[in-house]
């Protein structure tokens, strides 16, 4: 749940909600359907997409290591887990707090930025090719977070 | 070629095992605050260890410090022993077998959600026998009457873990402290008889720097 509504969330001990804030609530419920298909899209599929992910990579990154490629997809399959958690609830925030502030700093010393570069560049392209452009809009801004934490 | 599928065998990925969310759980109708592994926490007020530092001083005086310092060893000791268990369970190898950055930011994340403040590893006197801990926003720093570097259970901690992780005796000195206006709280460890001066150096109230020179020349 976004930040907003739980700011609303902790109003109730003092007031009802306005007509207004509620509509913010009503937006995110009738949102939901369609975020849990995405989330179960994202879940059935994970091998397959990654393996593309991973598959593509190796040819790009013909010259790296393939113990670095590995790691480098094992966090980009827990970058994509929290990033759907992420979005079902729409919630930025649960990325960045619980995974992305790890992970920088991990990544930071571990020098993982050009094969991040390439595994983020396929995932979207991949992405791309697999959500309708309405599911990518609810996922790409969470991807573009970790891209941009991980990689700038 | 690379399997995701191989990846995935066990299908969890180990993360940030510390992560506040995840490693502070509680079951509040029953009083009580736990990790995530079932380990009871408990949150204790900054007032008890300022009243711990002054009742021991008004009854043991000098002796206060070694007490402080005794009872952050056997802490120490002990968390040690849960940090080594609760890391090698998660991560499925045993410490020595986990990559140092790792292992360095496992530990970050473990003081700094169990309240203790930052705490950092600074590499700079490694290659001559050194560790350097700074530790920030401690809350075992408080001014003394006479000034002089305070968080000794922090020192006494510090010892204790590692010298459970180098197998050797290591002795934990603080050279620089919060509570006398430092940016950070800074911790030498070494061999016991390596720092055998720097008591003396911080009776006379050297500064870290002073300290540390003196120990490499």
């Amino acid at each position: 749940m976004d930040a907003k509504i739980k700011d609303l969330i902790e109003q109730a001990q003092d007031r009802y909600l306005k007509s207004d804030e509620l509509d913010l609530l009503d937006g995110y419920v009738k949102s939901l359907p369609e975020r849990l298909t995405l989330y179960k899209l994202l879940r059935d599929r994970e091998i397959e997409i990654l393996q593309k992910v991973a598959d593509r990579a190796e040819i790009e990154l013909s010259k790296t290591d393939t113990a670095d490629i590995e790691s480098g997809i094992k966090n980009l399959i827990l970058v994509m887990r929290y990033c759907a958690m992420g979005m079902l609830l729409n919630d930025e925030n649960f990325l960045k707090q619980r995974l992305l502030r790890w992970l920088e700093q991990i990544m930071a010393l571990k020098e993982m930025r050009q094969i991040n570069d390439v595994l983020y560049k396929l995932l979207n392209q991949i992405l791309r090719q697999e959500l309708s452009t309405h599911q990518l809009s609810l996922i790409q801004p969470l991807i573009t977070t970790a891209q941009v934490t991980l990689i700038y | 070629m690379i399997s995701v599928a191989d990846l995935l065998q066990d299908n969890q990925i180990p993360a940030n095992y510390y992560g506040y969310d995840a490693y502070i759980k509680g079951d509040l109708e029953l009083g009580l605050l736990e990790s995530r592994r079932g380990d009871r926490l408990i949150a204790v007020p900054d007032t008890l260890i300022q009243a711990l530092y002054e009742g021991l001083e008004q009854e043991t005086g000098q002796a206060s410090r070694l007490v402080l310092f005794n009872c952050g060893k056997w802490w120490g000791k002990n968390f040690y022993t849960r940090f080594s268990e609760e890391i090698s369970d998660y991560y499925g190898k045993p410490l020595a077998e986990l990559d140092m950055i790792l292992f360095l930011q496992c530990l970050k994340e473990c003081w700094l959600t169990h309240g203790w403040g930052r705490i950092e590893f600074d590499p700079t006197y490694q290659n001559q026998g050194f560790l350097m801990i700074k530790t920030y926003q401690s809350p075992y720093s408080k001014k003394l009457a006479k000034p002089r570097p305070s968080c000794f259970m922090e020192a006494g901690i510090l010892t204790s873990f590692f010298s459970r992780l180098t197998g050797r005796d290591l002795l934990a000195i603080q050279i620089s402290c919060e509570s006398m206006g430092s940016d950070c709280n800074r911790f030498v460890i070494a061999l016991e008889d390596r720092l055998a001066i720097v008591d003396s150096s911080i009776e006379e109230g050297l500064d870290y720097e002073s300290i540390m020179t003196s120990l490499l020349s």
